[in-house]
């Protein structure tokens, strides 16, 4: 019992975490229709950029995530707008290559200027183990990724709801077309969307920055993962991501207890594959958004 | 003239940029291919085993080179097989290399070697330890480091004579848990420490394999709480022991000691990313440099040539590994008296080196099918930030501390 | 004339590295040849790919799956049980065939992004399967390629171990050919036209009779096994096989990315793809790699984005059109001047009478969640008749016409339709009624743009025939009878409204039907199209094919009909000769409101 217990906090943890990676990608996925195979290397960019202002300037990561969150918007609305904006109306594939070649360009630029060696952002009162109630150890970090990744979901979907900028992302996911007729420009709404989107990367990457160190593949060891969470809670949906992160957090951690450290992934993408048979639009989504 | 004879003393790196076609005229010179992987995810190491290899070379040459001719390296990158493959036809056809040093990867070796041997051009192996590249029946292929069976019966053994005795119990009280990342090096590794625990009787609670892209090992902690584990034996990656050693700290929870194989464990970045629980860990792996000048002679001298060269102390004992087994190959081809392959083969084989007597305290005794017996890999410990060489006693730096983590 | 280019292409790529680099460099030859077996094998996996990929649309970036299959049946075959890779090759694309069914039936139902991200994760459920059934495979540990076994010297032929380098160039050579060959013939086959269809519009496509998951599914096996046969080789060729190498994703989109690049959906583009970033990406190794680690990948990346940037058709898709237009000198088609009026029906061709039911609808009704798009309405269609459906905007007609050819299923009641045989059947899905005979046009024409006008009747026609010549042939006969003649070879794409209509009634004259269901054909035609249109309807009646017709130009639903069903809400308000139906007050008041029909009563 005891055991379950914390195998179930370690999971949930670990949700909090895939969350945290998630939400900007099913931002983007929802609203601008483009699965962005570069996600993973936008965290790895995050990493390394918190480190940096960790190790250079002194700066304590959790200070950093704002600004990085904000020059992250800037660099996804960028991108956006040089890369994506012309291949809009392309096929997917054309799509997905030209977030590939990002993801490829990415990774080894970073390999370049940094080598394969791992840089680790000293926090040890990250990693110090915190007793909850008795039922489970965790690490303070982690507690600190979960909560952020619940605080930054609440934040976006009051954001969405309440403003009229917000409006607008939504209808705009609602019906591309239409949208322009109530005088709403699509295409600097799906900038600032992928903007959104990117600057959540950031603040993920800062976040994340105290647990997990930064090398130029670590994206890669993330990116399926937030995929399978983003389809499984079902694209565009935020609430969804989050349960789906949870999903799989607790299903890694119970998998990989009950059944085998080295199956966990096939249990979770079996999941995944089920899921997109059953219910294509996942937990979440509207149907016909597949 | 004379500027270009000087360059491999100079700078390697120019070396490798120049292209190949100038110097080929050169008549005085003899070259051979060094093939490693310089990019990709394997460089790092693959350009420290080079570099190993290179400072033999220029030693080599500062001493008259062999038979009479410089020493030249060619360099080729092997990322992975296919590419390998290309650029061992490469060093071979268009740089007519007499034999090719490498490989580090087992992959890139398994590949290499093929080719190698259909065109009868020895290969000389420093780094690579899947057991059976030199099980295959090839005449031309060597080695000189130790074998992945090595790295099991090492670890093994380190208990039973070293760890046990420390701890002053019966190894066979000892619960062991066996833990690896599922790529190449950890399931050899671990394979071979199985077979090990149970051919000596002792007692295996837990044999656990994780995907070498693992973000999360908390579940596996759990599991090697769960049994009680007092040993791990870990094989893994400079990744996935950061997160071990980050998720134990969470759980709250060590076993008496844990046990690492090879690379990851001896690298100092690993050490520094985990921090002061790191300390106490021990380590099986190739020689590394806190170990006693006596039985391994002249093992400060290379981390001085080392530092002269690159500015910087050696990162892993892969270049160390790959100083002596060049050392040993450019000596072979010596007494070969030419470059005839089966002369090489004939003077490979009647190496004779006593333990104890080279840098990496390795001796040197190939078998038929070209493996060096006469190796092993040593039992290592971080002490104080500093990975230190405790067993085999002759060639230990420092007592064996039976207690781990800060 | 292009066979004979394409072949004397091939045989030029082929000669390259097989006797004029070694003529030219022979020092160089064996790396060179290295490079060349390394092109053929991708150009090889490239085609096979792209005839999932690029014919059928599907963006699979788990085809190393296949390749993995082939390698690993070449070597543990063996391994195991001392069987030459050739043999083991044959066992890999079977297995490989196998798997890709097993795959495609969850995966083809996804679309687009979903698809592609179910394909990757059965990759890496694969992988991870291989890594931990070590006992089966080897596990991570790798099978190395025996070369001896005990004194026996395992090469030559029979192994695919060469000391000779040239023989592996001459097997991989064969291997692209052969995977060159099948693309093409897909191409030009039945299924060929198939695919593009499903790709382009699958309604479209299921409404020729094409069953649009069986093509998927034709094309996913053929790819898998063309792809197994690839992996046997090279793993030989690499002579160590490993989970990591062989089912792994970069592999997977490089090869993706070759297809692309050389243009997706071409026959040879797949090739020039490969032909291309193959040897940049060997040169910008050699000369970036060794200086600055990561560089090479950095460039490789950036090139990527910049072709999906500049060239998203890829080097044969947008190179391919200019060079026509600057040398080729195909000259605009003006449609509209070409199309000419329908040919006149045969002096003394008779109307033949009026028979038997030929489909019958009982009762039928589809409700979508709480809404009732059609409620209970029963009508049938005898042989040799016209029989018009009209009603307000919004009524269900649409409705009721993908009901009666399996677009939709109905929530209750049932169509029958009479075969040529005298025997009932009630099919249940498109291509059911396609195969008894039901062919259909939309209401929104969108003609395969992909495909000239001849191919899209073709498309049609392929429904009767598997042989392209036959179909060719039908195209052509049926381009006649509409007034497409002149246009025959144009792009689809390039059509007027009028023009594209009558493509649409073309496409479905050209399954041979003996029921045509024709939704909206006259919409949005001038009065003298809507005339040629009429006649073009009664030339079909008289020909033998019954005509079910939606229809809003009412003039014209009454000069054609000879009978008339009105549905109003979803449910069948009148129906009679068009006579009774111009005075039916209920019709009335449905089209005019209520007090027009007091009116008129």
């Amino acid at each position: 019992m005891d055991i379950l217990l914390q195998l179930i906090a370690n999971g949930a943890l670990l949700g909090g975490v895939f969350a945290l990676i998630s939400i900007g990608l099913t931002l983007i996925f929802g609203i601008v229709r483009v699965v962005n195979f570069a996600h993973g290397e936008f965290l790895m960019v995050g990493l390394y950029a918190t480190w940096i202002m960790a190790s250079q300037l002194g700066l304590h990561p959790y200070v950093a995530a704002l600004p990085l969150a904000v020059v992250f918007f800037f660099l996804g609305a960028l991108m956006q707008r040089a890369i994506i904006q012309p291949l809009m109306n392309a096929d997917p594939h054309i799509q997905i290559f030209a977030t590939v070649g990002i993801g490829t360009a990415l990774a080894n630029g970073a390999l370049m200027l940094f080598s394969a060696d791992l840089r680790s952002v000293d926090l040890p009162w990250a990693r110090q183990a915190t007793d909850l109630w008795g039922i489970a150890s965790v690490s303070r970090g982690n507690l600190v990724a979960f909560f952020v990744s619940f605080a930054a979901t609440g934040a976006l979907i009051a954001f969405l709801n309440r403003t009229h900028l917000g409006r607008a992302i939504r209808a705009v996911a609602q019906n591309r077309y239409a949208a322009p007729l109530m005088g709403i420009d699509v295409n600097r709404i799906y900038a600032i969307t992928f903007g959104i989107g990117t600057g959540c990367v950031g603040l993920a990457a800062a976040v994340l920055a105290p647990l997990y160190p930064a090398f130029p593949t670590v994206g890669s060891f993330f990116v399926l993962t937030a995929f399978v969470v983003v389809v499984l809670g079902g694209m565009g949906s935020l609430e969804g991501a989050v349960i789906g992160a949870l999903i799989i957090g607790l299903v890694e951690s119970l998998a990989g207890y009950y059944i085998a450290p080295d199956l966990k992934e096939v249990v979770y993408f079996a999941i995944f594959l089920g899921i997109l048979i059953v219910r294509p639009a996942g937990l979440f989504g509207v149907r016909g958004n597949e | 003239m004379v500027a270009i004879r000087r360059r491999p003393l100079l700078g390697g790196l120019a070396a490798a940029a120049v292209a190949p076609r100038f110097a080929a005229a050169q008549g005085g010179e003899i070259k051979f291919g060094a093939l490693y992987p310089f990019s990709g995810g394997l460089a790092l190491l693959g350009d420290e085993s080079f570099r190993g290899l290179e400072v033999a070379v220029e030693e080599r040459n500062a001493a008259g080179g062999v038979l009479g001719r410089q020493v030249r390296l060619m360099k080729g990158d092997a990322v992975d097989q296919n590419q390998a493959i290309g650029e061992v036809r490469r060093l071979m056809s268009v740089e007519r290399v007499v034999a090719v040093f490498g490989t580090y990867a087992s992959p890139l070796a398994f590949a290499a070697t093929q080719v190698t041997e259909l065109q009868g051009v020895p290969y000389f192996e420093m780094g690579a330890i899947s057991d059976p590249i030199t099980e295959r029946g090839f005449r031309y292929v060597f080695r000189t480091c130790p074998r992945s069976s090595d790295f099991g019966a090492a670890t093994v053994g380190g208990i039973v004579d070293a760890l046990a005795p420390a701890y002053g119990i019966d190894p066979k009280t000892l619960k062991i848990a066996i833990l690896h990342e599922d790529a190449l090096y950890g399931q050899t590794v671990s394979g071979f420490q199985e077979a090990q625990i149970r051919q000596r009787g002792l007692n295996q609670v837990e044999k656990l394999a994780y995907s070498a892209r693992s973000v999360d090992l908390s579940s596996v902690i759990q599991r090697l709480r769960g049994v009680n584990a007092d040993i791990v034996l870990h094989t893994g990656y400079q990744n996935d022991i950061v997160l071990f050693f980050r998720g134990m700290q969470e759980a709250n929870w060590k076993p008496r000691m844990v046990i690492g194989s090879g690379a990851g464990y001896s690298l100092t970045d690993t050490a520094r990313a985990v921090g002061p629980a790191f300390d106490g860990v021990m380590n099986v792996d190739f020689t590394q440099f806190a170990v006693n000048e006596q039985y391994a002679p002249g093992v400060a001298a290379f981390v001085e040539l080392y530092k002269r060269r690159y500015g910087s102390d050696p990162r892993s004992g892969h270049s160390l590994a790959n100083y002596f087994g060049a050392r040993v190959y450019l000596d072979a081809v010596q007494r070969a008296g030419g470059t005839d392959k089966d002369r090489i083969r004939t003077a490979v084989l009647a190496t004779d080196v006593a333990e104890g007597t080279t840098p990496t305290g390795w001796g040197v005794r190939f078998d038929e099918r070209g493996q060096n017996t006469r190796v092993r890999p040593f039992l290592l410990q971080w002490q104080g930030g500093r990975q230190v060489t405790v067993f085999p006693a002759q060639a230990a730096v420092a007592q064996l501390r039976p207690q781990m983590g800060a | 004339m292009r066979v004979a280019l394409a072949l004397g292409g091939l045989a030029a790529l082929f000669a390259l590295p097989f006797w004029l680099i070694p003529a030219i460099d022979p020092e160089g030859s064996g790396f060179w040849q290295h490079i060349f077996v390394t092109i053929f094998v991708f150009a090889a996996m490239a085609c096979a790919w792209n005839i999932l990929g690029g014919f059928a649309g599907q963006l699979s970036l788990g085809q190393t799956i296949f390749y993995g299959i082939g390698g690993y049946a070449g070597a543990m075959l063996n391994q195991h049980f001392g069987l030459i890779p050739w043999f083991g090759g044959i066992v890999g694309a079977a297995v490989a065939v196998a798997v890709a069914v097993f795959i495609a039936w969850p995966c083809l139902r996804l679309r687009g992004p979903f698809f592609a991200l179910s394909t990757i994760a059965f990759l890496e459920v694969i992988r991870l399967l291989a890594i931990h059934f070590k006992d089966f495979t080897g596990g991570s540990a790798g099978l190395p390629v025996p070369m001896f076994v005990g004194t026996e010297m395992r090469i030559g032929w029979a192994w695919m171990l060469f000391r000779e380098k040239e023989n592996y160039l001459i097997i991989a050579f064969g291997l692209m050919a052969l995977a060159l060959a099948v693309s093409w013939l897909v191409r030009n086959s039945r299924l060929g036209f198939y695919l593009v269809a499903v790709r382009e519009r699958e309604d479209a496509a299921r409404a020729v009779g094409v069953n649009a998951t069986g093509v998927k599914l034709a094309a996913f096996a053929i790819s898998a096994a063309l792809t197994s046969l690839v992996g046997t080789f090279h793993g030989i060729y690499l002579n160590f096989i490993d989970p990591e190498t062989m089912f792994s994703l970069p592999t997977a989109i490089q090869v993706a990315m070759f297809a692309l690049i050389g243009g997706l959906g071409t026959v040879t583009g797949p090739i020039w793809g490969t032909l291309l970033v193959v040897p940049i990406a060997e040169a910008a190794r050699g000369w970036l790699g060794a200086a600055a680690n990561g560089l090479h990948g950095l460039v490789y990346g950036l090139v990527l984005v910049g072709v999906v940037l500049t060239m998203p058709k890829g080097l044969v898709g947008s190179i391919g059109p200019w060079l026509k237009r600057r040398f080729g000198g195909v000259a605009e088609v003006d449609s509209a001047a070409r199309i000419q009026p329908p040919a006149p029906a045969a002096p003394g061709e008779e109307r033949p009478p009026v028979g038997e039911p030929l489909l019958e609808a009982r009762n039928l009704v589809k409700k979508f969640g709480g809404l009732v798009a059609t409620s209970d309405v029963s009508i049938t269609l005898r042989e040799g008749e016209v029989l018009g459906v009209i009603g307000p905007n919004g009524a269900g007609k649409t409705t009721l016409f993908n009901l009666l050819s399996g677009f939709l299923p109905p929530s209750s009641g049932g169509v029958r339709v009479r075969l040529a045989d005298g025997a009932w059947v009630s099919p249940n899905s498109p291509h059911g009624f396609a195969a008894a005979g039901v062919a259909r046009t939309f209401q929104i024409v969108q003609p395969f743009t992909g495909l000239s006008v001849r191919e899209n009747i073709m498309l049609g026609a392929f429904h009767g025939t598997r042989s392209a010549v036959e179909a060719r042939r039908i195209a052509e006969e049926v381009a006649a009878t509409v007034g497409l003649t002149g246009l025959l070879d144009a792009e689809a794409r390039s059509l007027t409204v009028g023009g594209a209509k009558r493509l649409e009634v073309a496409r479905a004259l050209a399954m041979k039907p003996r029921v045509l269901l024709l939704d909206e054909v006259m919409a949005g035609l001038n009065p003298a199209d809507v005339q040629q249109a009429v006649e073009l309807i009664k030339r079909v009646r008289d020909s033998g094919v019954s005509v079910i017709a939606i229809e809003h130009v009412m003039a014209a639903v009454m000069a054609l009909s000879d009978h008339i069903v009105v549905i109003n809400s979803g449910r069948l308000i009148a129906e009679g000769p068009p006579s009774e139906i111009a005075r039916n007050p209920a019709v009335i008041e449905a089209y005019l409101g209520e007090e027009y029909a007091h009116a008129a009563a």
